[in-house]
């Protein structure tokens, strides 16, 4: 199976409903699981797929996210051969939204003209599971489709299996066909290729709304769940941090729940997601809530369904309740004051 | 290449005898430490945060996993274009076959190491310690004391001086008696086993040592009482912080558990000293809903559904349902039934605790180091 597949990585997902999370990052870089950002997702299944050549199209703002992925050094995708690309948009005029994907393939062009694998795996970077595409790959030769596109219950996934070949097909003839992404294509009736539907049947949640974000968080809580995405032999990757092991206090309480290293726990937490760094301080109860990176949540507060984003400071004493259904969430490098008190 | 202003040596060659069956097949700076680090990621964290990125890591017993462990020294930074980490292994030269003999054979036999350099100061450190401490101080004391060599020492209790190289020194530090283990210690400065030597006096000595065949080639018991002798500058440097050497069960044991103290002056989550090591990027630890989890460190990777206290959980470690953990290390990977006691022990890494096993010292103060032959042991008893 060796480097017959190419990794092309879609990042410039957008979606409305999770910007108070994107303010400052696109939706491939929002913080997952404790210690995870979206794509480590999808990108450390196809480096555990023996994938070796990976181009990631990224969308403004892509600053956290180039930082995250640095070299690839922690995907072994430093290659002196192959490895990790990076293609920011190179257009200006369209800052927002920038371009359409095979827009901003083309401009990239020579990526995919010089790659030497027959076949080419595209997806977007806001899916979390845990997939050997390999099977994949198998299934598709022996099909004989022209375009693969994998979905679990019907629903797709946006990942797409096609040869090298065709998606630059597909690119150059995208003015005359009017399709300007894998979905397009797929859905065009008029479209001359044979799409095959590839079933796969493990944990997946792609986070396009705050309520999937949440839904997934408090999904990977579940053993049978977080047995299913946290393999062994096939381990999803980030960016390590050379954090301590987290400290638990002799006042800790902790119960179901997930917690990355660096963090110091003195007080209690319950069917939560605690990331790297983060300090809960005696007395502090967190339930049903996802805390990201670095943020302190002081003496006395109480956080019930609260999504925190990094580096917020919620001061001592403070009660933020939110709901299942509607999570509150507080952006990145906020501090919370008494004021706020149920607010 | 370019001239460095300062090499580091650090001494990973050692047995470690006294930690039993941890070091059956491990290298003493190898042996895992504080939850997530090995005792090596100590010295070579505080050469990168001192600013030296020259280090040559001798290395001689059961040195695969340290081996691989340091690669090619990314963890800590240390992969340099110009200088970084070399692992050095004893070799076969022409004329014969050449073991480390000692600690000052050791760097003896890697001067050419030290010439491709040229540094003006030699750092010798050794794999042994848990400590914070910036050289880079150090060094500054040696120049200012215009020393050829300096020894960092650290006040022990009285009692246990006889068990260390002892330094007496006058006021301005300057040494003028060393003794290597005295019946009657006349202070209770003990040698750290960190030294900075200028090169060239390093070189010298050396030199010499290796030509006196009644040498038993150590720092400790030859160089240093002969550049005393000679009257060169020797100077002590009082180093103020935690340091604890690990060398026996009981010991790193303690050292694990002085983690636990919030106020220790060992603080890992000190992020302008980071301690750095191979991150094993695991997932979050997950502790279930019946889990009691207090006054202790885990590490990625772990599961955590027992009741565990004053407890050091390196990464990959289970725990399961019902057991009690009070006071232990458990080492990386392994894994604790359901329903086991396991009070002041050690567990070994990678091995697997049958359900119900309770595992207790039986003498007050003693601490159990549990290997996978001692679950064979009490397996048949």
């Amino acid at each position: 199976m060796k480097k017959r597949l190419l990794g092309v990585i879609d990042a410039t997902t957008y979606a409305e409903d999770l910007k108070d999370l994107t303010l400052h990052r696109s939706v491939a870089a929002i913080p997952f699981g404790g210690r995870y950002r979206l794509i480590d997702f999808i990108l450390s299944n196809m480096v555990n797929s023996g994938i070796e050549s990976v181009g990631i199209f990224p969308k403004y703002p892509f600053r956290s996210l180039m930082d995250h992925l640095g070299s690839g050094k922690n995907w072994d995708l430093n290659r002196k051969r192959d490895g990790l690309f990076f293609f920011p948009f190179s257009s200006d005029d369209k800052p927002n939204f920038g371009m359409n994907s095979f827009e901003h393939f083309a401009a990239n062009i020579d990526f995919l003209n010089r790659s030497t694998q027959e076949y080419c795996l595209i997806s977007d970077a806001n899916t979390i599971f845990n997939m050997d595409f390999n099977p994949l790959l198998e299934w598709h030769m022996e099909q004989g489709c022209d375009i693969s596109e994998v979905r679990r219950d019907g629903a797709p996934l946006n990942i797409f299996l096609v040869k090298t070949s065709l998606l630059l097909e597909l690119i150059d003839s995208r003015d005359k066909t009017g399709n300007y992404c894998m979905r397009d294509v797929v859905t065009d009736i008029d479209s001359p290729y044979q799409v095959c539907y590839y079933p796969y049947e493990g944990f997946a949640v792609t986070v396009d709304s705050i309520d999937q974000y949440y839904f997934a968080s408090m999904e990977i809580l579940k053993p049978t769940i977080w047995g299913q995405l946290f393999l062994k032999e096939r381990a999803i990757l980030t960016k390590v941090k050379d954090e301590p092991p987290t400290h638990y206090s002799k006042s800790a309480s902790v119960h179901n729940s997930m917690i990355a290293n660096g963090a110091s726990i003195e007080g209690i937490v319950e069917n939560s997601i605690i990331a790297r760094g983060v300090k809960i301080a005696k007395g502090a109860i967190v339930r049903n809530s996802i805390i990201m990176q670095k943020t302190q949540i002081g003496e006395n507060s109480i956080l019930d369904h609260v999504i925190v984003d990094k580096d917020v400071k919620v001061e001592s004493g403070i009660t933020l309740i939110g709901t299942k259904d509607a999570p509150k969430i507080l952006q990145k490098g906020s501090i919370i004051k008494g004021a706020c008190v149920n607010s | 290449m370019q001239k460095k202003k300062i090499v580091a040596m650090l001494l990973a060659g050692g047995q470690g005898s006294r930690l039993n069956s941890l070091t059956k097949d491990l290298a003493k700076p190898a042996v895992p430490f504080g939850g997530k680090y090995r005792i090596i990621d100590f010295p070579l964290s505080n050469c990168t945060n001192s600013g030296i990125n020259t280090v040559g890591v001798l290395t001689q017993y059961q040195p695969l996993i340290l081996n691989s462990y340091i690669g090619i020294g990314s963890a800590w930074d240390l992969d340099r274009k110009d200088g970084g980490v070399t692992v050095l292994p004893p070799y076969a030269a022409s004329t014969e076959m050449k073991w480390y003999t000692g600690t000052a054979s050791a760097i003896y036999q890697n001067l050419n190491y030290l010439h491709q350099y040229n540094p003006e100061y030699v750092l010798i450190l050794s794999g042994d310690h848990i400590y914070k401490m910036n050289y880079e101080l150090m060094l500054d004391h040696h120049i200012e004391k215009g020393a050829d060599v300096t020894i960092s020492v650290i006040p022990v209790p009285w009692e246990e001086a006889n068990r260390f190289g002892i330094l007496n020194t006058d006021e301005e530090l300057r040494v003028i008696e060393f003794d290597e283990k005295p019946k009657e210690p006349k202070s209770n400065l003990a040698s750290m086993g960190i030294y900075i030597f200028n090169w060239k006096v390093l070189e010298e000595y050396l030199e010499v040592d290796n030509d006196n065949s009644g040498s038993s080639h150590d720092f400790g018991k030859d160089i240093l009482p002969l550049m005393l002798k000679d009257q060169k500058n020797l100077f002590a440097y009082p180093f103020k912080g935690y340091w604890k050497d690990v060398g026996t069960v009981q010991s790193l044991w303690e050292a694990n558990m002085d983690l636990l103290d919030s106020s220790s002056e060992l603080n890992l989550l000190d992020q302008s000293w980071r301690i750095y090591s191979v991150n094993p990027n695991q997932p979050p630890q997950y502790i279930s809903k019946d889990a009691t989890l207090t006054d202790s460190l885990v590490n990625e990777g772990c599961t955590i559904e027992g009741t565990v206290t004053r407890t050091v959980v390196f990464q990959g470690v289970s725990i399961e349902r019902e057991s009690v953990v009070t006071e232990s290390v458990i080492m990386p990977d392994a894994v604790i039934g359901k329903g086991c006691i396991i009070e002041k022990a050690i567990i070994s890494s990678g091995i697997k605790v049958p359900d119900g096993l309770v595992i207790r010292p039986k003498n007050n103060g003693e601490i159990l180091l549990v290997s996978k032959e001692t679950l064979e042991e009490m397996a048949i008893h």
